[in-house]
């Protein structure tokens, strides 16, 4: 009977799970966005133009980008995308990387008149699930003074069954390790409101669902 | 026999449904003792509509002392200590970097007991017996643990089953038969819905009853009727308004009149809210009413 005690033991140990890996299917295309981005520039005046490049996992790295604009009569601007207003106008003013393996830019037309108005103070889209969970609704996101609020309309409806829904701000739709975790869902149906500090209306690209306990996916909404 | 192999220890998933092994009590003094390891991993999960969503692989594994003894000819006490309860996730890592997205983590500590009373409501020998069963599932295992908080060995809340058992025994030519039916009605605490359990059991000795085939049917239905799901527990095996229907099958062995071995399997037909994968459990045994 030992022996039977100290096998079944040694087996019974053996068989203690261990750590290994899942592995995630989380690329997405690199990005170069204009985070900035103003619809007229006061003339003659300075604007800080910045950018954000996110690399094939939607992470933010700093790169050395290039600016440019498409009419330096009108807006110049320096490597540092500080940009300067000469006279009333139109002009592209675009960023550039590029590596070993990418080639990136982004474009924003902006005009040059008599103030400044900051262009995009609102996004929109809609949540959909991406598994067997009910997730639905359209959402916008607005800014305003340093504060982003993301409001949920009518149609809004989430499953009650699932334990521990979170929602994320993420610029990659499969992977919250860089996300960022705006709270457990606690409104399941109709309207409500998140309301974030220092986020910037284009700082993200998705909204995220995932199950914290199953760590699973559970619907996604692309930010417009 | 029937009374030993009718309480041989069952998945984690069914543990619950036919705790007490039937009705059949221990005669006073005697009992029956074991020794097992059960484990479950999944990576995928029955969701809430019943179809099977994926999840990051997670790992459960009990090291478990299950002991029955009885006090009286009708009156059995009933034990199941998870002494040793391991939960574990996997890493997460980026098939696109190769590094790792969310650390994978695991718990170790002792899981929930189950302690449990079983009067028989017929007189010992009866050619169907009846018992009642309480059991008292004590919340010793953790729950909320890992930097996630979703790393857990019990639910977290105290819970109070009310079990009837009904079976009979039967000669199947040269065969040594059993069959047993289970209903149980298990109150839960801290905003979980209650459940009916259900089960149905059938074993037959081979080779002059040392070796026990038995097979099983069970389930679990939620009353839906708890607070809703808190965000912060609840997973795998342990979440709040989880059902299924399982089924099992266990091969018992005595290597001597009193000491065995045992190994089974079980598995689900259906589920809600629910890890979607077999558990296995192997174990040694000592039955002392032989």
């Amino acid at each position: 009977m030992k022996s039977y005690l100290i096998a079944f033991i040694l087996v019974s140990l053996s068989l203690f799970g261990c750590i290994k890996d899942d592995f995630i299917e989380d690329f997405v295309e690199p990005t170069l966005r204009i985070t900035t981005v103003p619809d007229t520039i006061l003339v003659n005046s300075e604007y800080q133009f910045e950018f954000m490049f996110l690399n094939n996992i939607g992470v933010e790295e700093e790169v050395n980008a290039v600016w440019s604009s498409s009419n330096t009569d009108i807006i110049e601007i320096d490597e540092s995308g500080l940009a300067l207003t000469k006279t009333i106008g139109i002009a592209d003013i675009k960023v550039m990387y590029s590596n070993n393996e990418i080639n990136l830019e982004e474009v924003a037309t902006v005009r040059v008149g008599m103030s400044t108005v900051e262009a995009i103070t609102e996004r929109d889209g809609r949540i959909k699930t991406t598994s067997s969970y009910t997730l639905e609704g359209d959402f916008k996101l607005s800014e305003n003074q340093g504060q982003l609020t993301i409001e949920f309309f009518e149609d809004y409806r989430a499953s009650t069954a699932l334990p521990g829904l979170y929602v994320y701000l993420s610029n990659n739709p499969n992977a919250i390790g860089n996300a960022l975790e705006i709270g457990a869902v606690e409104t399941f149906s109709g309207s409500h409101v998140y309301t974030l500090e220092n986020i910037g209306i284009n700082d993200y690209e998705y909204l995220v669902y995932f199950c914290k306990p199953f760590n699973v996916k559970v619907g996604d909404g692309t930010i417009n | 026999m029937k009374n030993s192999i009718a309480v041989l220890f069952l998945s984690l998933f069914i543990v619950s449904i036919a705790t007490a092994g039937g009705p059949w009590t221990q005669q006073k003094g005697k009992g029956y003792y074991k020794l097992s390891e059960w484990w479950l991993t999944y990576n995928q999960h029955y969701t809430d509509t019943g179809a099977t969503d994926p999840n990051i692989t997670t790992g459960i594994f009990n090291t478990s002392l299950y002991a029955e003894y009885g006090f009286t000819d009708r009156l059995t006490g009933v034990i199941y200590a998870p002494l040793f309860s391991r939960n574990y996730y996997n890493n997460q890592v980026s098939n696109t970097t190769g590094e790792v997205i969310i650390q994978g983590e695991s718990l170790n500590s002792v899981g929930d007991f189950d302690v449990s009373i079983k009067y028989g409501l017929t007189q010992p020998g009866a050619k169907i017996p009846i018992a009642v069963t309480l059991t008292l599932g004590l919340p010793l295992g953790q729950t909320g643990q890992g930097a996630l908080n979703i790393l857990q060995t019990g639910d977290g809340e105290f819970n109070q089953m009310i079990q009837f058992d009904a079976g009979t025994s039967f000669q199947f030519g040269n065969i040594n038969v059993y069959s047993s039916a289970t209903i149980g009605f298990n109150n839960r605490t801290k905003g979980f819905s209650e459940e009916f359990r259900y089960g149905y059991e059938i074993g037959a000795g081979l080779m002059n009853q040392k070796l026990w085939l038995i097979g099983r049917l069970g389930g679990v239905e939620s009353f839906q009727n708890g607070a809703l799901t808190d965000p912060n527990t609840s997973t795998s095996i342990f979440a709040n308004n989880s059902e299924f229907t399982s089924f099992g099958i266990e091969a018992a062995y005595y290597v001597t009149k009193q000491f065995g071995v045992s190994a089974s399997f079980a598995s689900a037909f259906r589920g809600r809210i629910i890890a979607a994968a077999p558990s296995y459990s192997i174990g040694v045994f000592y039955d002392l009413s032989k």
